[in-house]
């Protein structure tokens, strides 16, 4: 008994088909969801809605005042250029933002998604899966767009009292825009993907993205340090108009918003033709990214299953197997040659894996803003005077100085966050590899415990050394300093790692998404208290001894005494806990 | 040939997952210079069992010792003696196969020097020397495959476990794996591997357990299994579908042909 396959030769069913099977999977996903979670999406889906609702609803009572004619009286000013040119930034921020926000999605869904073998090994056109693997990769994003774009474009359209074609262009306009965005980054995707490993343009991608949010967002805050003032009317006033200049026919991306507005308004001539061009240069866009599909696509995919042997790669890596074949550093000298061994592969790893800096550049970022921060108003802390008690000075003096060594300790719990509560974790499928050699667990707590140590070291006395030299503090402090952060952050590594161990998660695909659940949360907040109180037991005497006239190496003895005493403990008693459970770990 | 040295021992064995028992009451031996193949349905308990000897799984009960050792009670002994390929090639992507092979040389302490020169002799054998330096994330599945092999065989393991040794081989990789088996087994090692393809158990091993539904139901050389089965049961694949029940499959099989 014989069956033959029958292909699907025509493009719109093959679509089809693929589309459903995508509709399938999440119905299925969502079926068989805990109902924690079913409840959570319908009261998201429903929270969105709302708040789409609500956009709506302030949109067109906001777009009606402002078009009142006792503003325009009262204020002297006129916002007809200005709400005309809303619809123009709306319509170019969706296609701007689909353009650079699918670019990543669709390289994962075009190249790097597991179904590829499937899909291109069946007698399914390549156009097909090109344009359902778009569509699924798009539109989320639109989803979004449109979430917050369109009750906005309603909210003008009642309050500018737009005819009713309006409507229905605007869902229409949107959606032609966002297929022509695709379609050019599918294209600028294809074109990448044909020059540089799929792979490793992810990588860059994920840890540029990571970088540029992280940096805007804390250069925000930089900046915002010295200027706390809002933006004034006369900013406003000058935004405004930028943004009305903006808004001039030359650019074709105005065209879509512009179109819009004037056959709302019933200029009809201008209307049509503006909607037109848009319509016809979209579709003509994306007609050019499936055309070009059919050829780049298949070739770069191809080109992703060929082994490539890259001479570069090859020779950094002989420089860093001759530096290999060097003994280890300093302290890990002292240590037996399976910790080294797991110490140098998990740096290794760490460093080549892209996927992991994007990771830890948040400390990283943290700690370079924050130096930045320091060296502008730093050095005011030590020069700061008063008319109180020259014991109180010298107190808040050292407290001041030393809660900044807090603040360069904080930084450090954010990268040991990463290095000692994934410690485990960023092991992987690979745990197999440890878990059958001959290793104790102390010998895999101590290699751990190094990993994320060592660098939140380096981190910390970096700070300390920096604030030192800026405030002059003493020999004496500043030999205390590096005592007091090289303990604080063993405790801290020794919490968070004993946390890691307990909630270790060790099937994951993407670095990103590993992650130790409850435990690694609570380890974080019981470290994030332990902070503090660890560097309060160091300064703490410091201060007592001086509000009591003592002698300050009194304070220095007892600080040094008790902080170590407590961070000790925190290093020790969790990792003493944890070392039970890494005999047993990756039993499911 | 073997000798009767015992290097792996299991003593009723038990595994469940919940009230799954994925392994039940399983007892074999495998001596040294012995190669033994360790057959199976899928979800049989193969890898179950499999796992439970290198150490990566407990067992609910039972006993597992290897070169003599017990794995729960003296792990760190047993893991020195054995080496394990597991099923899927999973090794740390973003290093160099070279890197690897030191790096799994260090965690068995072999004194660097040997190290060095295990890594290349394996490297040559296994016909991974022009990609040594490559990540191992660029490495095909075979390469990855071999270069599990490799990084079991640093330091010279007495006792071998493989689970699937040659899915997704070409024929020459499967070939040299084969080979390196035997020659292994030569030397006095103990070799135990599951494998799916019959042609190569019924070649290669010198005895040959089967396991259906977590129970060892028949263990011993192809004679001794052979007279276990029914009458004129030649091949092992009706020696192995007679004991695992699959003789209805395989005539289901002969009507879709």
């Amino acid at each position: 008994m014989t069956m033959l396959a029958q292909p699907s030769p025509r493009l719109l069913p093959a679509i089809w088909k693929l589309t459903l099977l995508r509709l399938r999977i999440t119905v299925n996903t969502f079926r068989h969801a805990k109902t924690g979670r079913k409840v959570l999406t319908i009261v998201g889906g429903l929270g969105l809605l709302a708040f789409a609702g609500f956009i709506f609803v302030l949109s067109w009572l906001l777009l009606g005042f402002l078009r009142s004619p006792g503003l325009q009286q009262y204020t002297g000013f006129d916002p007809a250029p200005f709400l005309q040119a809303v619809p123009v930034l709306i319509l170019s921020g969706l296609f701007l933002g689909i353009l650079l926000s699918s670019f990543g999605v669709l390289l994962q869904g075009l190249y790097l998604s597991r179904d590829m073998d499937f899909l291109l090994s069946s007698p399914v056109p390549v156009r097909a899966v090109f344009v359902t693997k778009m569509l699924q990769a798009v539109l989320p994003n639109f989803g979004l767009t449109a979430l917050f774009g369109l009750p906005v474009l309603y909210g003008l359209g009642l309050a500018g009292h737009y005819n009713l074609l309006y409507y229905p262009l605007v869902i229409l306009t949107m959606i032609v825009l966002t297929l022509a965005a695709a379609g050019i980054s599918a294209l600028l995707v294809m074109l990448v993907v044909r020059i540089f490993p799929a792979r490793r343009v992810a990588e860059v991608l994920a840890f540029v993205g990571a970088t540029l949010t992280i940096v805007c967002s804390q250069s925000g805050n930089l900046i915002n340090l010295n200027h706390n003032a809002g933006p004034s009317n006369a900013q406003l006033g000058s935004l405004f108009a930028l943004l009305t200049r903006l808004n001039t026919p030359w650019m074709p991306l105005n065209w879509a918003g512009r179109g819009l507005v004037d056959l709302g308004q019933g200029h009809w001539l201008s209307g049509v033709l503006l909607v037109i061009l848009t319509l016809g240069f979209s579709a003509l866009a994306f007609w050019f990214a499936l055309a070009t599909a059919e050829r780049w696509y298949y070739t770069g995919w191809a080109g992703m299953q060929v082994v490539a042997r890259r001479k570069k790669a090859a020779r950094l890596a002989q420089v860093e197997e001759r530096a290999a074949e060097k003994p280890a550093p300093g302290v890990l000298r002292l240590f037996p040659a399976p910790v080294r061994a797991i110490v140098r592969k998990d740096f290794l790893v760490l460093r080549r894996d892209l996927r992991n800096l994007s990771g830890l550049i948040t400390p990283l970022i943290f700690g370079a803003i924050y130096t930045l921060t320091f060296l502008r108003g730093g050095e005011q802390i030590a020069a700061a005077g008063g008319e109180a008690p020259g014991w109180f000075m010298t107190a808040m003096t050292s407290l001041l100085a030393y809660g900044n060594v807090g603040m360069s300790l904080f930084v450090g719990w954010m990268l040991l966050g990463r290095l000692a509560g994934a410690g485990f974790s960023m092991e992987g499928k690979n745990y197999w590899l440890l878990k059958s050699a001959p290793l104790r667990p102390r010998t895999l707590l101590t290699a751990k415990f190094l990993v994320a140590y060592l660098p939140a070291l380096a981190l910390g006395w970096f700070f300390l050394v920096l604030i030192s030299i800026l405030q002059h503090i003493s020999p004496l402090g500043f030999l205390y300093g590096l005592l007091a952060v090289a303990m604080c952050l063993a405790g801290m590594a020794g919490i968070l790692l004993g946390f890691g161990v307990a909630g270790a998660n060790f099937n994951w695909e993407d670095p990103r998404r590993m992650n130790s659940g409850a435990l690694g949360c609570l380890g974080a907040a019981i470290t994030a208290l332990f902070l503090p109180v660890s560097f309060g037991f160091f300064t703490g005497p410091l201060w007592a001894v001086t509000a009591l006239h003592l002698p300050i190496a009194f304070g220095y003895l007892a600080g040094g005494f008790l902080g170590t005493a407590v961070c000790a403990l925190g290093t020790f008693l969790p990792l003493g806990l944890a070392s039970g459970r890494v005999e047993h770990l990756d039993e499911a | 040939m073997p000798d009767h040295t015992t290097l792996i021992e299991t003593r009723n064995l038990v595994k469940k997952y919940g009230d799954k028992l994925a392994v039940d009451d399983v007892s074999f031996d495998v001596h040294a210079g012995e190669v033994f193949g360790f057959l199976g349905p899928n979800g049989a308990g193969k890898t179950t069992t499999i796992k439970i000897i290198v150490g990566l799984l407990r067992p609910t009960s039972g006993t597992v010792k290897v070169a003599g050792c017990d794995v729960q009670a003296q792990p760190m002994l047993a893991k020195a003696a054995s080496g394990y390929v597991p099923d899927t090639p999973n090794l740390y992507a973003k290093l160099t196969g070279r890197e690897l092979l030191r790096f799994v040389g260090d965690l068995y302490n072999l004194d660097r020097p040997h190290a060095a020169r295990r890594i290349d002799e394996l490297l040559r054998i296994l016909d991974l020397s022009a990609a040594a330096d490559d990540t191992v994330d660029s490495y095909s599945h075979g390469m990855q495959q071999k270069a599990s092999l490799a990084a079991a065989l640093m330091h010279d393991p007495k006792v071998l476990v493989l689970d699937e040794p040659t899915v997704g081989l070409d024929p020459k990789s499967a070939r040299l794996i084969k080979d390196i088996l035997r020659q292994m087994a030569e030397r006095g090692a103990a070799v135990f591997l599951s494998t799916h393809i019959l042609e190569i158990a019924e070649r290669m091993c010198d005895r040959i357990g089967i396991i259906n539904q977590g129970k060892l139901v028949a263990v011993g050389t192809m004679t001794e299994l052979r007279a276990l089965g029914k009458s004129g049961e030649v091949s092992l694949e009706d020696i192995f579908l007679s004991l695992t029940g699959g003789a209805e499959e395989a005539e289901i099989a002969e009507i879709l042909k």
